[in-house]
Protein backbone atom coordinates (compact mmCIF):
# COMPACT_ATOMS: atom_id res chain seq x y z
CA UNK A 1 0.00 0.00 0.00
CA UNK A 2 1.11 2.92 -0.62
CA UNK A 3 1.50 5.73 1.75
CA UNK A 4 -0.25 8.95 0.76
CA UNK A 5 0.13 12.46 2.83
CA UNK A 6 -3.10 12.17 4.01
CA UNK A 7 -2.39 9.16 5.36
CA UNK A 8 0.04 10.84 7.85
CA UNK A 9 -1.67 11.80 11.08
CA UNK A 10 -0.56 15.31 11.24
CA UNK A 11 -1.82 18.38 10.54
CA UNK A 12 -0.21 21.55 11.01
CA UNK A 13 -2.37 23.95 12.34
CA UNK A 14 -2.64 27.32 9.74
CA UNK A 15 -3.13 29.89 12.28
CA UNK A 16 -0.63 28.88 14.37
CA UNK A 17 3.21 27.96 13.70
CA UNK A 18 2.98 28.92 10.07
CA UNK A 19 1.92 32.97 9.70
CA UNK A 20 0.06 33.22 12.84
CA UNK A 21 2.84 35.11 14.59
CA UNK A 22 3.00 37.06 11.76
CA UNK A 23 -0.63 38.19 12.18
CA UNK A 24 0.05 38.80 15.57
CA UNK A 25 3.14 41.04 14.99
CA UNK A 26 1.29 42.87 12.18
CA UNK A 27 -1.51 43.78 15.00
CA UNK A 28 0.64 44.69 17.47
CA UNK A 29 2.74 47.02 15.01
CA UNK A 30 -1.11 48.52 13.81
CA UNK A 31 -1.77 49.57 17.35
CA UNK A 32 1.28 50.92 18.30
CA UNK A 33 1.29 53.27 15.17
CA UNK A 34 -2.07 54.19 16.63
CA UNK A 35 -0.80 55.05 19.69
CA UNK A 36 2.31 56.84 18.10
CA UNK A 37 -0.49 59.11 15.79
CA UNK A 38 -2.60 60.07 19.19
CA UNK A 39 -0.02 60.60 21.75
CA UNK A 40 3.81 60.87 19.85
CA UNK A 41 4.84 57.49 21.98
CA UNK A 42 7.21 55.77 20.11
CA UNK A 43 7.92 52.21 20.53
CA UNK A 44 10.20 49.02 19.19
CA UNK A 45 9.87 45.41 18.43
CA UNK A 46 12.57 43.54 19.00
CA UNK A 47 12.57 40.85 16.47
CA UNK A 48 15.14 38.47 17.43
CA UNK A 49 13.16 37.92 21.19
CA UNK A 50 9.91 36.28 18.66
CA UNK A 51 9.42 33.02 17.46
CA UNK A 52 9.56 33.90 13.91
CA UNK A 53 10.97 31.34 10.86
CA UNK A 54 12.53 32.91 8.46
CA UNK A 55 9.39 32.02 5.98
CA UNK A 56 7.84 34.36 8.86
CA UNK A 57 10.15 36.81 8.60
CA UNK A 58 9.50 37.28 4.43
CA UNK A 59 5.95 37.02 5.00
CA UNK A 60 6.39 40.35 7.39
CA UNK A 61 8.37 41.57 5.35
CA UNK A 62 6.28 41.31 2.38
CA UNK A 63 3.39 42.65 4.55
CA UNK A 64 4.79 45.67 5.26
CA UNK A 65 6.61 46.44 2.12
CA UNK A 66 9.79 49.06 1.07
CA UNK A 67 9.23 52.64 1.64
CA UNK A 68 11.38 55.78 0.00
CA UNK A 69 13.82 56.03 2.71
CA UNK A 70 17.02 53.87 3.57
CA UNK A 71 20.09 54.82 5.74
CA UNK A 72 23.12 53.27 6.51
CA UNK A 73 25.01 54.48 10.15
CA UNK A 74 28.32 53.36 9.98
CA UNK A 75 29.93 53.34 13.72
CA UNK A 76 31.38 50.07 15.08
CA UNK A 77 30.02 47.74 12.07
CA UNK A 78 27.04 48.91 9.89
CA UNK A 79 23.69 49.52 10.88
CA UNK A 80 21.19 49.56 7.88
CA UNK A 81 17.70 51.66 8.55
CA UNK A 82 14.98 51.14 5.79
CA UNK A 83 11.36 52.57 6.15
CA UNK A 84 8.76 49.86 5.36
CA UNK A 85 6.18 50.73 3.54
CA UNK A 86 3.77 51.94 6.23
CA UNK A 87 4.67 55.23 7.49
CA UNK A 88 5.88 55.40 10.81
CA UNK A 89 7.48 51.93 10.64
CA UNK A 90 11.15 51.35 10.32
CA UNK A 91 13.06 48.25 10.45
CA UNK A 92 16.32 48.33 11.87
CA UNK A 93 19.53 46.23 11.78
CA UNK A 94 22.80 46.56 13.76
CA UNK A 95 25.97 44.69 12.85
CA UNK A 96 28.56 44.77 15.18
CA UNK A 97 32.04 45.50 13.52
CA UNK A 98 32.57 41.46 12.23
CA UNK A 99 29.25 41.91 10.81
CA UNK A 100 27.48 39.69 13.12
CA UNK A 101 23.39 40.86 13.70
CA UNK A 102 23.77 42.04 17.34
CA UNK A 103 19.91 43.91 17.17
CA UNK A 104 17.08 43.43 14.74
CA UNK A 105 13.91 45.74 15.27
CA UNK A 106 11.02 47.27 14.19
CA UNK A 107 10.83 51.10 15.90
CA UNK A 108 7.61 52.68 15.20
CA UNK A 109 8.50 56.48 15.46
CA UNK A 110 8.37 59.51 12.99
CA UNK A 111 12.15 59.28 13.13
CA UNK A 112 14.21 57.10 13.98
CA UNK A 113 16.23 57.76 17.49
CA UNK A 114 19.56 56.31 15.92
CA UNK A 115 19.23 59.07 12.50
CA UNK A 116 18.09 61.70 15.07
CA UNK A 117 20.19 64.54 16.44
CA UNK A 118 20.14 65.48 20.34
CA UNK A 119 19.68 69.14 21.80
CA UNK A 120 23.12 68.58 23.53
CA UNK A 121 24.52 67.82 19.94
CA UNK A 122 23.17 70.71 17.78
CA UNK A 123 24.76 73.07 20.80
CA UNK A 124 28.36 71.14 19.93
CA UNK A 125 27.66 71.33 15.97
CA UNK A 126 27.61 75.40 16.01
CA UNK A 127 30.64 75.51 18.14
CA UNK A 128 32.29 73.32 16.44
CA UNK A 129 31.59 75.17 12.87
CA UNK A 130 32.01 78.62 14.74
CA UNK A 131 35.53 77.15 15.57
CA UNK A 132 36.24 75.91 11.85
CA UNK A 133 35.42 79.14 10.18
CA UNK A 134 37.47 81.24 12.98
CA UNK A 135 40.69 79.07 11.44
CA UNK A 136 39.17 79.77 7.96
CA UNK A 137 37.44 77.05 7.13
CA UNK A 138 39.74 74.34 5.74
CA UNK A 139 39.76 71.59 8.00
CA UNK A 140 36.21 70.74 7.93
CA UNK A 141 36.73 67.09 6.79
CA UNK A 142 39.25 65.83 8.83
CA UNK A 143 37.75 66.68 12.26
CA UNK A 144 34.89 64.31 14.75
CA UNK A 145 31.64 65.53 14.74
CA UNK B 1 37.08 61.39 44.11
CA UNK B 2 35.17 62.70 41.20
CA UNK B 3 34.64 61.27 38.02
CA UNK B 4 33.71 62.13 34.78
CA UNK B 5 30.27 60.80 33.37
CA UNK B 6 30.05 57.97 31.42
CA UNK B 7 28.61 60.36 28.75
CA UNK B 8 31.56 62.90 28.92
CA UNK B 9 33.80 60.18 28.80
CA UNK B 10 32.82 58.83 25.88
CA UNK B 11 32.82 62.13 23.92
CA UNK B 12 36.42 62.88 25.10
CA UNK B 13 37.40 59.76 23.49
CA UNK B 14 35.30 60.00 20.39
CA UNK B 15 32.31 57.90 20.93
CA UNK B 16 29.34 59.35 19.77
CA UNK B 17 25.70 59.29 20.77
CA UNK B 18 24.77 56.76 18.22
CA UNK B 19 27.75 54.63 19.12
CA UNK B 20 26.50 54.60 22.67
CA UNK B 21 22.72 53.69 21.51
CA UNK B 22 23.39 51.26 19.35
CA UNK B 23 25.75 49.67 22.30
CA UNK B 24 22.91 49.74 24.35
CA UNK B 25 20.23 48.69 22.32
CA UNK B 26 22.24 45.37 21.55
CA UNK B 27 22.47 45.11 25.06
CA UNK B 28 18.73 44.92 25.59
CA UNK B 29 18.62 42.67 23.29
CA UNK B 30 20.68 40.35 24.51
CA UNK B 31 19.29 40.36 27.96
CA UNK B 32 16.03 40.27 26.65
CA UNK B 33 14.55 43.22 28.04
CA UNK B 34 12.04 45.54 26.31
CA UNK B 35 13.71 47.40 23.51
CA UNK B 36 12.82 50.38 24.33
CA UNK B 37 14.75 50.03 27.47
CA UNK B 38 17.95 50.37 24.65
CA UNK B 39 17.33 54.08 24.88
CA UNK B 40 16.27 54.57 28.89
CA UNK B 41 19.40 52.82 29.67
CA UNK B 42 21.52 55.03 27.44
CA UNK B 43 20.20 57.50 28.86
CA UNK B 44 21.04 56.82 32.62
CA UNK B 45 24.74 55.47 31.34
CA UNK B 46 25.36 58.76 30.07
CA UNK B 47 24.34 60.89 33.12
CA UNK B 48 26.30 58.24 35.10
CA UNK B 49 30.21 57.54 36.71
CA UNK B 50 31.84 55.13 35.84
CA UNK B 51 31.79 52.60 39.37
CA UNK B 52 35.58 51.43 40.47
CA UNK B 53 35.76 47.78 39.91
CA UNK B 54 37.91 45.72 42.19
CA UNK B 55 37.96 42.11 41.00
CA UNK B 56 39.88 39.61 42.85
CA UNK B 57 40.91 36.15 41.52
CA UNK B 58 41.24 33.69 44.95
CA UNK B 59 41.22 29.75 43.93
CA UNK B 60 40.46 29.39 40.39
CA UNK B 61 42.10 28.55 37.10
CA UNK B 62 41.46 31.88 35.49
CA UNK B 63 39.20 30.17 33.13
CA UNK B 64 36.42 33.18 34.17
CA UNK B 65 38.54 35.68 33.54
CA UNK B 66 40.20 34.05 30.18
CA UNK B 67 36.17 33.96 29.50
CA UNK B 68 35.42 37.84 30.50
CA UNK B 69 37.91 38.90 28.03
CA UNK B 70 36.51 36.84 25.15
CA UNK B 71 32.77 38.92 25.79
CA UNK B 72 31.74 39.66 21.53
CA UNK B 73 28.76 42.13 23.10
CA UNK B 74 30.12 43.90 24.74
CA UNK B 75 33.29 43.60 24.44
CA UNK B 76 35.57 43.92 28.03
CA UNK B 77 37.74 46.78 26.47
CA UNK B 78 34.43 48.50 25.64
CA UNK B 79 32.98 47.99 29.09
CA UNK B 80 36.21 48.57 30.94
CA UNK B 81 37.32 51.85 28.83
CA UNK B 82 33.57 53.37 28.70
CA UNK B 83 31.19 51.80 31.41
CA UNK B 84 33.60 50.43 34.07
CA UNK B 85 37.03 51.60 36.27
CA UNK B 86 38.55 48.89 36.42
CA UNK B 87 41.07 49.43 39.57
CA UNK B 88 42.49 46.39 40.49
CA UNK B 89 42.61 43.20 38.35
CA UNK B 90 46.37 41.16 39.12
CA UNK B 91 46.23 39.55 35.57
CA UNK B 92 45.05 42.72 33.63
CA UNK B 93 46.87 45.26 35.37
CA UNK B 94 49.95 46.77 34.28
CA UNK B 95 50.82 47.35 37.63
CA UNK B 96 52.46 44.64 39.73
CA UNK B 97 53.59 43.54 43.43
CA UNK B 98 53.47 46.12 45.83
CA UNK B 99 52.34 49.16 43.29
CA UNK B 100 49.40 47.17 42.25
CA UNK B 101 48.12 46.26 46.19
CA UNK B 102 48.65 50.25 46.80
CA UNK B 103 46.25 50.75 43.60
CA UNK B 104 44.15 48.35 45.32
CA UNK B 105 44.39 50.47 48.89
CA UNK B 106 43.56 53.46 46.97
CA UNK B 107 40.86 52.35 45.18
CA UNK B 108 39.05 50.95 47.95
CA UNK B 109 39.85 54.44 50.33
CA UNK B 110 38.65 56.49 47.45
CA UNK B 111 35.58 55.18 46.72
CA UNK B 112 34.47 53.48 50.10
CA UNK B 113 30.87 51.91 50.06
CA UNK B 114 30.83 52.38 46.25
CA UNK B 115 32.87 50.34 44.36
CA UNK B 116 31.78 46.68 43.30
CA UNK B 117 34.18 43.74 44.05
CA UNK B 118 34.08 41.02 41.80
CA UNK B 119 35.49 37.62 42.74
CA UNK B 120 36.42 34.56 40.92
CA UNK B 121 37.71 31.37 42.62
CA UNK B 122 36.30 30.29 45.85
CA UNK B 123 38.44 30.92 49.36
CA UNK B 124 40.34 28.54 51.19
CA UNK B 125 39.59 28.55 54.30
CA UNK B 126 41.10 25.87 56.00
CA UNK B 127 44.28 26.01 58.53
CA UNK B 128 43.65 29.56 58.83
CA UNK B 129 43.48 30.04 55.11
CA UNK B 130 47.03 29.38 54.69
CA UNK B 131 46.17 27.53 50.78
CA UNK B 132 46.10 30.65 49.51
CA UNK B 133 48.01 34.05 49.71
CA UNK B 134 49.03 37.24 47.61
CA UNK B 135 51.05 40.34 48.54
CA UNK B 136 51.86 38.92 52.48
CA UNK B 137 47.47 38.44 53.33
CA UNK B 138 45.58 35.54 53.05
CA UNK B 139 42.94 35.03 50.38
CA UNK B 140 39.95 34.93 52.96
CA UNK B 141 41.65 38.16 54.68
CA UNK B 142 41.76 39.93 51.37
CA UNK B 143 38.03 38.73 50.87
CA UNK B 144 37.05 40.76 54.17
CA UNK B 145 39.08 43.78 54.16
CA UNK B 146 37.65 44.52 50.41
CA UNK B 147 33.99 43.55 51.11
CA UNK B 148 33.80 45.80 53.99
CA UNK B 149 34.12 48.63 52.01
CA UNK B 150 32.01 47.04 49.04
CA UNK B 151 28.69 48.30 47.74
CA UNK B 152 27.98 44.84 46.58
CA UNK B 153 29.68 41.94 45.63
CA UNK B 154 29.90 40.15 42.27
CA UNK B 155 30.61 36.17 42.16
CA UNK B 156 32.30 35.54 38.61
CA UNK B 157 32.16 31.32 38.14
CA UNK B 158 31.12 28.73 39.89
CA UNK B 159 33.72 28.67 41.92
CA UNK B 160 33.32 31.71 43.93
CA UNK B 161 29.60 31.67 43.89
CA UNK B 162 28.79 28.05 45.17
CA UNK B 163 32.53 26.72 46.21
CA UNK B 164 32.98 24.80 42.60
CA UNK B 165 35.53 22.46 41.75
CA UNK B 166 37.69 23.14 45.00
CA UNK B 167 34.91 22.38 47.20
CA UNK B 168 34.27 19.11 45.60
CA UNK B 169 35.28 16.48 47.30
CA UNK B 170 37.21 15.70 49.76
CA UNK B 171 37.67 19.05 49.84
CA UNK B 172 41.48 19.43 51.45
CA UNK B 173 41.91 23.44 51.37
CA UNK B 174 38.36 23.70 53.34
CA UNK B 175 37.10 25.92 50.29
CA UNK B 176 33.89 28.17 50.35
CA UNK B 177 32.32 30.34 48.51
CA UNK B 178 31.88 33.65 49.00
CA UNK B 179 28.29 33.88 50.52
CA UNK B 180 29.32 32.22 53.53
CA UNK B 181 32.29 34.55 54.31
CA UNK B 182 30.61 37.86 53.73
CA UNK B 183 27.19 39.26 54.86
CA UNK B 184 25.54 42.26 54.80
CA UNK B 185 26.46 42.95 51.29
CA UNK B 186 24.32 42.29 48.04
CA UNK B 187 25.96 39.05 46.52
CA UNK B 188 25.09 38.11 42.64
CA UNK B 189 26.16 34.86 41.82
CA UNK B 190 27.14 34.47 37.82
CA UNK B 191 27.89 30.78 38.02
CA UNK B 192 29.07 28.60 35.27
CA UNK B 193 32.63 26.91 35.13
CA UNK B 194 33.45 29.13 33.43
CA UNK B 195 30.25 31.80 32.80
CA UNK B 196 28.84 32.49 29.30
CA UNK B 197 31.20 35.69 28.68
CA UNK B 198 28.13 38.41 27.63
CA UNK B 199 26.65 36.75 31.09
CA UNK B 200 29.39 38.30 33.13
CA UNK B 201 29.96 41.69 30.61
CA UNK B 202 26.04 41.80 30.79
CA UNK B 203 25.04 41.62 34.02
CA UNK B 204 27.60 44.50 34.98
CA UNK B 205 26.40 46.47 32.00
CA UNK B 206 22.94 46.11 33.60
CA UNK B 207 23.94 47.18 37.26
CA UNK B 208 25.32 50.45 35.78
CA UNK B 209 22.93 51.00 33.25
CA UNK B 210 19.95 50.59 35.32
CA UNK B 211 21.54 51.53 39.08
CA UNK B 212 20.75 48.47 40.42
CA UNK B 213 21.30 45.11 41.08
CA UNK B 214 19.39 42.78 38.83
CA UNK B 215 16.48 40.44 40.20
CA UNK B 216 17.97 37.06 41.34
CA UNK B 217 16.86 33.89 41.76
CA UNK B 218 16.81 31.49 44.47
CA UNK B 219 20.65 30.96 44.35
CA UNK B 220 21.40 34.68 43.93
CA UNK B 221 21.70 34.39 39.96
CA UNK B 222 20.30 36.94 37.67
CA UNK B 223 17.22 36.02 36.51
CA UNK B 224 17.27 37.35 32.89
CA UNK B 225 20.31 34.66 32.19
CA UNK B 226 19.25 32.44 34.60
CA UNK B 227 15.61 32.23 34.70
CA UNK B 228 14.92 29.41 32.55
CA UNK B 229 16.77 25.65 32.08
CA UNK B 230 18.97 24.94 29.39
CA UNK B 231 16.94 21.89 28.30
CA UNK B 232 13.77 24.46 27.80
CA UNK B 233 15.35 26.42 25.79
CA UNK B 234 17.72 23.42 23.59
CA UNK B 235 16.78 23.35 19.89
CA UNK B 236 17.13 19.59 20.36
CA UNK B 237 14.00 19.87 22.94
CA UNK B 238 11.41 18.30 20.14
CA UNK B 239 13.61 15.37 19.64
CA UNK B 240 13.38 14.63 23.75
CA UNK B 241 9.33 15.57 23.59
CA UNK B 242 8.94 12.83 20.29
CA UNK B 243 10.91 10.14 22.53
CA UNK B 244 14.17 9.97 20.05
CA UNK B 245 17.57 10.24 21.77
CA UNK B 246 20.94 9.21 21.12
CA UNK B 247 22.19 6.20 22.69
CA UNK B 248 25.75 6.59 21.65
CA UNK B 249 28.28 9.63 21.06
CA UNK B 250 28.23 8.01 17.09
CA UNK B 251 24.79 6.65 16.50
CA UNK B 252 22.29 7.56 13.84
CA UNK B 253 20.60 9.31 16.55
CA UNK B 254 23.60 11.16 17.69
CA UNK B 255 24.11 11.68 13.60
CA UNK B 256 20.55 13.49 13.26
CA UNK B 257 20.80 15.35 16.48
CA UNK B 258 18.44 13.71 18.52
CA UNK B 259 18.41 14.70 22.37
CA UNK B 260 21.66 13.82 24.48
CA UNK B 261 19.40 12.82 27.95
CA UNK B 262 20.55 9.35 27.31
CA UNK B 263 24.18 10.29 27.11
CA UNK B 264 23.64 12.31 30.76
CA UNK B 265 22.87 15.34 29.52
CA UNK B 266 22.07 17.92 32.50
CA UNK B 267 20.19 20.23 30.70
CA UNK B 268 16.44 19.63 32.85
CA UNK B 269 18.18 20.49 35.96
CA UNK B 270 20.74 23.34 34.54
CA UNK B 271 19.74 27.40 34.52
CA UNK B 272 21.74 29.22 32.44
CA UNK B 273 22.13 31.18 29.17
CA UNK B 274 24.21 28.59 26.54
CA UNK B 275 21.43 27.64 24.81
CA UNK B 276 20.25 31.04 24.09
CA UNK B 277 23.02 33.54 24.29
CA UNK B 278 25.48 31.06 23.04
CA UNK B 279 29.78 30.97 23.11
CA UNK B 280 32.07 32.38 21.04
CA UNK B 281 29.79 35.24 19.70
CA UNK B 282 27.11 32.92 19.76
CA UNK B 283 28.58 30.52 17.51
CA UNK B 284 27.53 27.42 19.49
CA UNK B 285 27.09 25.68 22.79
CA UNK B 286 28.15 22.15 23.98
CA UNK B 287 24.94 20.53 22.98
CA UNK B 288 25.21 22.15 20.05
CA UNK B 289 28.40 20.68 19.34
CA UNK B 290 27.59 17.52 20.27
CA UNK B 291 27.73 16.77 24.14
CA UNK B 292 25.79 16.79 27.05
CA UNK B 293 25.53 19.84 29.52
CA UNK B 294 27.38 19.06 32.25
CA UNK B 295 25.34 21.19 34.66
CA UNK B 296 28.51 23.60 35.80
CA UNK B 297 26.16 26.37 36.48
CA UNK B 298 24.70 23.96 39.60
CA UNK B 299 25.77 24.05 42.83
CA UNK B 300 27.92 20.64 43.67
CA UNK B 301 27.77 20.38 40.12
CA UNK B 302 31.02 18.18 40.58
CA UNK B 303 29.99 15.85 42.91
CA UNK B 304 26.62 14.67 41.13
CA UNK B 305 28.07 11.64 39.91
CA UNK B 306 29.14 10.81 36.14
CA UNK B 307 28.61 13.47 33.48
CA UNK B 308 27.52 10.63 31.34
CA UNK B 309 24.85 8.54 33.62
CA UNK B 310 21.69 9.96 32.67
CA UNK B 311 19.43 11.88 35.52
CA UNK B 312 17.21 9.34 35.75
CA UNK B 313 20.12 7.23 37.55
CA UNK B 314 22.08 10.25 38.67
CA UNK B 315 21.58 9.68 42.15
CA UNK B 316 21.91 5.94 42.81
CA UNK B 317 24.41 5.37 39.41
CA UNK B 318 23.13 2.68 37.37
CA UNK B 319 26.34 2.30 36.33
CA UNK B 320 27.07 2.49 39.79
CA UNK B 321 28.38 5.93 39.64
CA UNK B 322 27.32 6.51 43.88
CA UNK B 323 28.94 9.94 43.83
CA UNK B 324 31.60 10.28 47.04
CA UNK B 325 29.63 13.44 48.70
CA UNK B 326 26.09 11.44 47.83
CA UNK B 327 27.32 8.27 49.60
CA UNK B 328 28.94 10.23 52.50
CA UNK B 329 25.51 11.80 52.74
CA UNK B 330 23.66 8.40 52.42
CA UNK B 331 26.19 6.72 55.34
CA UNK B 332 25.72 9.60 57.33
CA UNK B 333 22.04 9.55 57.91
CA UNK B 334 22.38 5.99 57.60
CA UNK B 335 24.36 6.60 61.20
CA UNK B 336 21.44 8.75 62.87
CA UNK B 337 18.35 6.83 62.18
CA UNK B 338 19.80 3.62 62.47
CA UNK B 339 21.39 0.18 61.77
CA UNK B 340 18.35 -0.83 59.31
CA UNK B 341 18.90 1.83 56.91
CA UNK B 342 22.68 1.55 57.64
CA UNK B 343 22.49 -1.56 55.79
CA UNK B 344 20.76 -0.13 52.86
CA UNK B 345 23.99 2.18 52.86
CA UNK B 346 25.88 -0.81 52.76
CA UNK B 347 24.12 -2.15 50.01
CA UNK B 348 25.04 0.89 47.85
CA UNK B 349 28.35 0.60 49.15
CA UNK B 350 28.55 -2.86 47.97
CA UNK B 351 26.88 -2.33 44.66
CA UNK B 352 29.73 -0.20 43.59
CA UNK B 353 32.08 -2.33 44.54
CA UNK B 354 31.10 -4.83 42.78
CA UNK B 355 30.59 -2.44 39.71
CA UNK B 356 34.07 -1.51 40.06
CA UNK B 357 35.25 -5.32 40.10
CA UNK B 358 33.17 -5.65 36.81
CA UNK B 359 34.64 -2.59 35.46
CA UNK B 360 38.03 -3.84 36.67
CA UNK B 361 40.58 -6.10 34.55
CA UNK B 362 39.83 -10.21 35.58
CA UNK B 363 43.03 -10.76 37.72
CA UNK B 364 42.20 -14.04 38.04
CA UNK B 365 42.05 -14.67 34.55
CA UNK B 366 45.44 -12.48 33.89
Amino acid sequence: MTLRLADIGVRVDPGYGLGGGVTAVLHEIATRLERLADTGEFDIIDLRSLPLSPADRDRLQSVLGTGEVEATVKIDGESKVRETGIAGVWWIEHRDADGVVIADLLEIARVPEILNVAQDELGRGAAALRARIARGGNQAIQEAP
Amino acid sequence: MTRNTIGEHLLQNGVSRRAFLKYCTAMASLMALPPTMGRAMAETLRAARRPSVIYHSFQECTGCLESFTRSFSPSVESLMFNVISLDYQDTLMAAAGHRAEEARAQAMKDNDGEYLLIIDGSIPTGDGGVYGAAGGQSYVNMLKEAGKGAAAVICVGTCSSFGGIPMAHPNPTGARPVSEIISGKPIVNISGCPPVPEVITGTLFQYVSMGKLPELDTLGRPKVFFGNSIHDRCYRRPFYDAGKFAKTFDDEGARNGWCLYELGCKGPTTYNACATVKWNGATSFPIESGHGCIGCSEPNFWDKGSFYAPLSSAAFGASGNVSPREAAKLVGAAAVVGGAIGLGAAAISRKRQETLAGAAPDKKGG
